[in-house]
């Protein structure tokens, strides 16, 4: 069966690609893997971060052959399949990986524990690149001191609201949980047909910053063994109060309990939304999608519970190198996207933020009022999951959101809710080791 | 007297039987030996046993070949895996066997118990029942309809058959998006419900209820095609003769149209029950259906979860073996039934 799928792959390869075909290269030289004379790098990019990445790969790639003489070849891979179709070409070995892929961080130790990944802490040392990094960033993506790529790009959650509302009704952008809550009710009786402050029930990012920011942990290891921390005192109060908003409060109503963050999108298009946690990403999307909210929107930090920022989920993507034979060549191509350059205008063009911190202070500096906001957050109150591949199961599984839901729709008690989504972790903690 | 007669029918059996086997030409070679002695005539019978024993597996290999390549050997792969822990590797992943393990931990959950096994065996009886039903009644109706009448049902019966579950899982999530969909807004205004409060994908039984609705309207055309197609075959004269008899529709129907075409409800029923039993795609798509509401599982879901979201290969196998023994049993019953039925009508 195995081998059925390598053979496959190979006429997959063969017909799709002309150099990368197996057994295409021999690799006689291996002094001088930098230069890339017809070869040719396959490299996997997620497709929707930036509007039309095309243009930017054709420059980047025509560099790159000049630099070389390699070619490259971007296959666009999907959010919603990349990471099944990651594990399937993983089994099937160095034939079927992609020489360069941009991998989300928190598919990281899933992927570096089959040994696909490349370790390359040796070579961001050597290239002087280490002390430049988002330390949040790049702390995603190691592992017992191992680095598995270099940080691409990055996004955070902050709060976005509506300014032209807020001014409206003479409100101001929330520092505290108090004026949260004080605001959004507000929101929900002066403008009763919009959300005041979605508590979506399928968004985990949307709880896991009240979690954080009562000061607990969605799980917390020692000697090398996880253990949930959803249950505990800290964590409870954050759940109680992000929950309460919809279940006492009344600010978040029914339809939003099986939300993901796409509805709550689509509701910000349709103009149906006041306030909600929402990415950095995310104030460009709404206004090219509804431009009547052009000029309309804020943004400010995840407040604290008594001011100060909540930490929110520092996400983003790693350029990784895979166990293939043209791997310092494929190393080569990820210096180049991940600096300088090429690293500032991926960001522009997508609007997330670079790894670097060079590249971050100057978006920083621009004082964009849409920007700033998510920018403070990122590098002041940034925070990673669990970095083990049972989270990223947790994850897919669905405990986090499942446990709000339960809450919201009643069937549980906050406390209820938070111990079996305990133990659920845990087991799945305790399966992986 | 008697043997040459003996000896005519014993020939026109062996014309026959080469004549069904297709293999004219060994004709005058049987008959040669079999008129000189007895001895020959019985290896001629062995060897005529023999192709006639090899010879339907013979033009069956094709097709076997193809079903093993295609689902034997899977379904081998899968009993392979739930004996498992499978972990993926690089360049080919590895299996550690527990034996029974996976099997004993799903049998001894509760959540199998409580929720899985309900909700996949009360869902699938509901699907079959009400998508025999009322493919069975559409069926009626397009056999007494007019030819463009008919026609015209049939293409719009043909056009819910034909659309991808994944779109019409979406259209049936609109109509009952909760405070927006047309249905929330319908029952709303009526005062059923409160939209604000009311979302009806939380709750396992309105879930499955929009579910069921869906399933049917995805599967009653099946069956009302087939069934029209039973209807057809039925003589005029049967239900003239009822009718003389003074039978009324709903007799005519009970005691005439059913006992005829009795296989075919049969099949439609037990091909219903197998695609209702394994249904995924119309309840993962619905929201909560995807892991986060637990009460809402089925096996299909469940297995899914257990393989590819908690990346524990042998517990979804296990979960899909219990899944492929259930549909077996179903399948078993159907044939025997089958079978049953063939005797009692030689």
């Amino acid at each position: 069966m195995k081998r059925r799928v390598i053979a496959a792959g190979c006429i997959a390869m063969s017909i799709g690609l002309t150099a990368t075909a197996c057994g295409g290269d021999d690799g006689g030289d291996g002094g001088k893997a930098t230069d890339g004379k017809g070869k040719t790098l396959t490299v996997w990019i997620m497709e929707g971060t930036n509007p039309d990445a095309r243009p930017f790969f054709k420059e980047a790639g025509d560099a790159f052959e000049k630099k070389t003489g390699a070619k490259i070849k971007v296959e666009y891979q999907q959010w919603a399949t990349a990471q099944k179709k990651f594990t399937t070409a993983i089994e099937g070995g160095a034939e079927q990986v992609p020489d360069v892929a941009e991998v989300g961080t928190t598919w990281v130790p899933q992927f570096a524990e089959t040994d696909a990944l490349v370790d390359v802490t040796d070579d961001v040392k050597k290239s002087g690149l280490g002390d430049d990094l988002v330390e949040g960033l790049k702390d995603a993506g190691t592992l017992d001191g191992k680095q598995y790529g270099m940080p691409w790009y990055a996004g955070v959650r902050s709060v976005v609201y509506r300014k032209d509302l807020f001014e409206k009704h003479d409100l101001k952008p929330p520092t505290t949980w108090k004026e949260l809550q004080a605001t959004a009710k507000t929101l929900k009786e002066k403008e009763p047909d919009k959300v005041a402050f979605p508590v979506a029930g399928g968004a985990e990012m949307f709880a896991a910053p009240f979690v954080w920011g009562a000061g607990g942990e969605l799980a917390t290891e020692s000697g090398g063994k996880w253990k949930s921390g959803i249950n505990s005192p800290e964590a409870l109060k954050g759940i109680e109060f992000y929950t309460g908003l919809a279940t006492k409060d009344k600010v978040s109503p029914a339809k939003v309990n099986t939300w993901t963050e796409k509805e709550v999108g689509d509701a910000w298009n349709k103009g149906e939304i006041s306030m909600a946690i929402g990415g950095n990403w995310t104030p460009k999307a709404i206004v090219d999608a509804n431009p009547d909210l052009k000029g309309k929107l804020g943004a400010v930090p995840i407040p604290g519970e008594n001011g100060g920022m909540s930490k929110s989920f520092l996400g983003g993507s790693y350029l990784s190198t895979f166990n293939t034979d043209k791997k310092e060549l494929a190393w080569e191509f990820v210096k180049m996207l991940t600096t300088g350059d090429f690293a500032a205008k991926w960001a522009e063009q997508t609007n997330y933020f670079p790894g670097q911190n060079s590249e971050l202070k100057k978006i920083a500096a621009k004082k964009d009022p849409l920007v700033e906001p998510f920018a403070k957050q990122m590098l002041e109150a940034g925070a990673t999951v669990p970095k083990t591949k049972a989270y990223g199961e947790i994850q897919a599984s669905k405990v986090i959101p499942g446990m709000v839901q339960s809450i919201l729709t009643g069937k549980a008690s906050v406390k209820e809710a938070a111990d079996k989504a305990a133990k659920d972790m845990d087991a799945i903690f305790a399966k992986d080791k | 007297m008697s043997e040459v007669e003996f000896g005519t029918v014993k020939d026109a059996t062996v014309v026959t039987d080469t004549l069904v086997a297709g293999g004219p030409e060994e004709t005058p070679a049987r008959r040669g030996p079999l008129k000189q002695d007895t001895g020959g005539a019985e290896a001629a019978r062995r060897r005529k046993n023999l192709i006639n024993l090899t010879r339907p597996w013979l033009l069956l290999a094709p097709s076997l070949v193809v079903l093993a390549g295609l689902l034997l050997w899977p379904l081998i792969q899968v009993g392979k895996l739930s004996l498992q822990d499978y972990a993926v590797k690089f360049g080919g992943g590895v299996g550690t066997y527990t034996g029974f393990d996976h099997y004993s931990d799903l049998l001894s959950s509760s959540l199998l118990w409580k929720t899985v096994l309900p909700n996949t065996v009360f869902f699938a009886l509901a699907c079959v029942g009400l998508t025999v039903a009322l493919g069975t009644l559409v069926a009626l109706l397009l056999n007494r309809l007019g030819a463009t009448w008919r026609l015209i049902c049939s293409i719009a019966i043909l056009a819910a058959w034909a659309m991808p579950a994944v779109t019409g899982t979406y259209v049936w999530i609109w109509l009952f998006q909760p405070q927006d969909g047309m249905v929330s807004q319908i029952a709303g205004s009526i005062g059923l419900i409160d939209p604000e409060t009311t979302n009806w994908f939380t709750e396992r039984g309105p879930f499955y209820a929009i579910a069921t609705l869906n399933v049917i309207h995805h599967g009653f055309p099946f069956v009302a095609i087939t069934v029209l197609a039973g209807l057809m075959t039925i003589p005029k004269e049967l239900y003239e003769a009822g009718e003389l008899d003074g039978a009324n529709a709903w007799q005519r129907f009970w005691n005439i149209t059913v006992p005829t075409i009795k296989p075919v409800f049969l099949v439609v029923t037990i091909l219903s029950t197998i695609w209702d039993f394994k249904v995924f795609t119309q309840i993962y798509l619905q929201p909560g259906g995807d892991g986060s509401n637990e009460e809402v599982y089925n096996l299909g879901v469940f297995s899914y979860i257990q393989a590819f979201a908690k990346n524990d290969y042998g517990a979804g196998a296990a979960a899909a073996v219990l899944l492929t023994l259930l549909l077996l049993l179903i399948t078993i019953v159907y044939i025997r039934t089958l079978f049953r039925q063939g005797e009692e009508d030689l």
